[in-house]
């Protein structure tokens, strides 16, 4: 089953988990699974809309899902999510 | 609160000195208790915003990845991030705010002429619509 890991701060959503086994076939499928296991992730990571906040950026393994097929992109039972802040700014 | 141990303040103030005009970036580790934050380890980062200019920094996320492995191995936590506002003030801008993770401290460092000037540290609410400051303690330079 593929392994999503959790940054820090989310992890108190997931009961301190570093990481949580999700079924699914996309990485689409396998968020559902997480955030139907775990209800207050969702409100963090997705936005009204039912999309992905803004800050979140989703790996497989090392491969940023916006340049692959997004939610649609498949994944394998040995494959790893990494759900990973997106930090930037500037004085501008 | 957020303390800063005098090894990674040095990493993060060498950083900001040895990038500056631009922006520099980085990653704090550490442990969380009552008292507050206290910032163990840094780790300087590459400013991999696409554009070459001076006001706006981003933060690999692979490097980010990689930070967060190392803390697990080290039983710290990822805490938060710093940047710098070379030749401004220490303020939390609004790219700031539309770029950031709630959750987390941010350090922001005044380096002015490639001097340190002052450091204040900023974490945003959950809608990312305003950021407060928190109290920031930091060596000597």
């Amino acid at each position: 089953m593929p392994k999503v890991h959790i940054p820090t701060p989310l992890r108190q959503y997931v009961n301190q988990q570093a990481s949580v086994d999700a079924a699914g076939a996309t990485v689409g499928e396998v968020l559902a699974t997480l955030t139907s296991l775990h209800p207050e992730l969702k409100k963090n990571i997705y936005n009204d809309e039912g999309k992905l906040r803004s800050f979140v950026n989703v790996y497989v393994n090392d491969e940023d899902i916006r340049y692959m097929s997004k939610d649609a992109t498949p994944v394998k039972e040995t494959d790893s999510i990494t759900i990973v802040p997106s930090i930037a700014g500037g004085r501008a | 609160m957020i303390r800063i141990e005098t090894a990674p303040w040095k990493i993060m103030v060498d950083h900001a000195k040895a990038c500056f005009p631009r922006e520099c970036c980085g990653i704090m580790l550490g442990t969380k208790d009552a008292t507050g934050n206290l910032v163990r380890e840094a780790v300087a980062c590459t400013n991999i915003f696409p554009e070459a200019r001076n006001d706006r920094f981003e933060i690999d996320p692979k490097e980010y990845a990689a930070a967060e492995r190392k803390a697990d191995a080290q039983g710290f936590e990822v805490l938060g991030f710093f940047h710098s506002h070379p030749d401004e003030d220490s303020y939390f801008s609004a790219t700031d705010l539309k770029h950031s993770w709630p959750w987390y401290s941010n350090v922001v460092i005044s380096i002015r002429s490639g001097e340190f000037n002052r450091a204040r540290s900023f974490i945003v609410n959950l809608d990312q619509t305003a950021a407060d400051e928190e109290q920031l303690d930091y060596p000597e330079n």
